[in-house]
């Protein structure tokens, strides 16, 4: 019956939908937070990278299938890239990026029920010459996104396999936002969000901020897998590749 | 550089017989100056040089690569802080002799094409496949090489990650030669490569036992007798402080000399 259809539609998005949470379930969290030396993405070490370069200031953290990971960051290559070349590369921001080609493509891909959905969640993050001007957007499998505000940035933006613990991570009133000076605050800042998200995913979404270890050593134990890190450095702003991955010891996280 | 488009080459007159060039110019398919419109003064009936120097030479700790700041459209000086010595990406520079609108383009094709392919296949292009890219790109430009509106004559100084940088020159038709010791190209190179062929050969010192502050100085030196020779080319203009370009390539990454160390130089 033709008036049943809406409704048909509407449980086969409501399926699709529960299909690729419960998929993303696994998915490790990936963590963006902006400081005065840049922005920097920490996330745990996992068989395939989660954080790419996308244009010279601009920057995907994400989770998710693995070849819609790539699918996805190919697509933000190349729309980038075409811009830049086409115009300039200061007309190739993460607003139009998101705006007009991740999100409709992203919403797209979710709303043809025929075709496999794609599985992702990610954070593209646009480096600017001052902290403030700085820009991330949290963009979703099914083409929704937002821009936190600036001191949400200052504390730390998660994506999570789990959508309750990036809900419950925004809620979450202990952890105050300040803009940090340096790479070991930042990255230790970055560490605790991503152990904090690792006990409350292991504790049915009940721990506590303030239970989550402060010392490096404790921290580091919660990750013996290890940690996948990248930056967009602010010094380099001005240059075509503002995005590189530093040693550990340079973010204080040991040798 | 010449800014009008016609800067045609004349390979036909410089290269040997047996190349493509040559039979073009046997069978009376190559343009002649009346057809490019580009016409040497001095004999109407060869087609003028491209209009510019750029030079590079093997030093002590890699490569060094200059050139003049002067653009021009016949005899007219149209823009003497003209960049032709341009950065493509952290381990390769181009420098550009040839009608300015193609060879940025080049460069620009060169630029996004060498970043693009590293982000999007998560590794750095091989040396090989750059020198090769640009040798594409002549090739594709052969149709306006052949009208005299477009040509473009480039050297290139690359190198991969963490080895000894190479220098490479190329024909307007988009061979790339492996230069062993230096490469030079426009109109004022004559003159250069002459000079550069005795201090390596005769001189007792050669480019290659010559270190970083004894090369940006020949460099200045031999831009200035260029610019001696060459009307086209600009040389040093130190009541305008206008600079030679000069950037060097080594094992530690790409250096761009600045204008005070040049001044510095020079004494």
């Amino acid at each position: 019956m033709i008036s049943e259809e809406p409704y048909r539609w509407l449980e086969a998005i409501r399926n699709r939908r529960e299909y690729i949470e419960d998929q993303m379930q696994g998915g490790l969290p990936v963590v963006a937070i902006n400081g005065e030396p840049g922005i920097l993405y920490l996330t745990t070490r996992a068989t395939t990278p989660k954080i790419f370069e996308i244009y010279d200031h601009l920057a995907l953290g994400c989770l998710g299938h693995p070849a819609d990971l790539e699918k996805v960051r190919q697509a933000a290559i190349d729309a980038a890239h075409l811009e830049g070349f086409t115009r300039s590369q200061h007309d190739v921001t993460a607003r139009r990026l998101v705006n007009y080609n991740l999100g409709p493509a992203l919403k797209n891909a979710f709303e043809q029920i025929f075709a496999a959905p794609l599985m992702f969640r990610g954070i593209l993050c646009e480096l600017a010459d001052q902290p403030a001007n700085d820009a991330a957007w949290v963009i979703d499998y099914d083409g929704t996104y937002q821009s936190p505000r600036p001191e949400e940035f200052h504390r730390g933006l998660i994506v999570a396999g789990r959508k309750r613990s990036q809900q419950n991570w925004e809620q979450l009133k202990d952890k105050k936002g300040e803009l940090l000076h340096d790479w070991p605050a930042m990255a230790l800042s970055a560490l605790r969000i991503a152990a904090w998200i690792r006990l409350l995913e292991k504790s049915e979404q009940h721990a506590e901020w303030n239970d989550t270890p402060e010392m490096l050593p404790d921290l580091l134990k919660i990750f013996p897998e290890g940690l996948e890190f990248s930056v967009l450095d602010r010094k380099l702003v001005a240059t075509s590749q503002a995005y590189r991955t530093p040693a550990s010891a340079e973010l204080g996280l040991g040798g | 550089m010449d800014t009008r488009g016609n800067g045609t080459m004349p390979l036909a007159t410089v290269r040997g017989d047996g190349d493509f060039i040559a039979l073009l110019s046997q069978s009376g398919m190559w343009p002649t100056a009346t057809q490019t419109g580009a016409v040497n003064a001095a004999n109407p009936h060869t087609p003028e040089i491209v209009a510019t120097t750029v030079l590079s030479f093997h030093y002590k700790d890699g490569v060094l690569i200059a050139g003049d700041r002067r653009a021009t459209a016949g005899h007219t000086v149209v823009y003497d802080r003209a960049d032709k010595v341009i950065d493509i990406d952290p381990y390769t520079i181009m420098a550009i002799a040839g009608t300015p609108a193609t060879a940025f383009e080049m460069a620009r094709v060169l630029q996004h094409s060498f970043q693009y392919y590293r982000r999007s296949q998560l590794q750095p292009l091989s040396l090989e496949a750059k020198v090769r890219a640009l040798g594409k790109l002549l090739k594709d430009n052969l149709g306006m090489t052949l009208q005299g509106i477009g040509v473009v004559v480039p050297i290139l100084a690359a190198m991969s990650p963490n080895s000894d940088p190479h220098l490479y020159f190329y024909d307007a038709m988009g061979a790339q030669f492996l230069a062993a010791d230096f490469a030079v190209s426009g109109s004022g190179s004559p003159a250069v490569r002459s000079v550069l062929q005795y201090l390596n050969r005769w001189s007792g010192k050669p480019t290659t036992q010559r270190d970083e502050r004894e090369s940006i100085e020949l460099a200045l030196q031999l831009l200035d007798v260029a610019a001696e020779s060459d009307t086209a080319t600009g040389g040093i203009d130190r009541r305008s402080q206008i600079f030679p370009q000069v950037k060097l390539l080594t094992r530690d990454g790409m250096r761009t000399i600045d204008q005070e160390t040049l001044v510095k130089i020079l004494g």
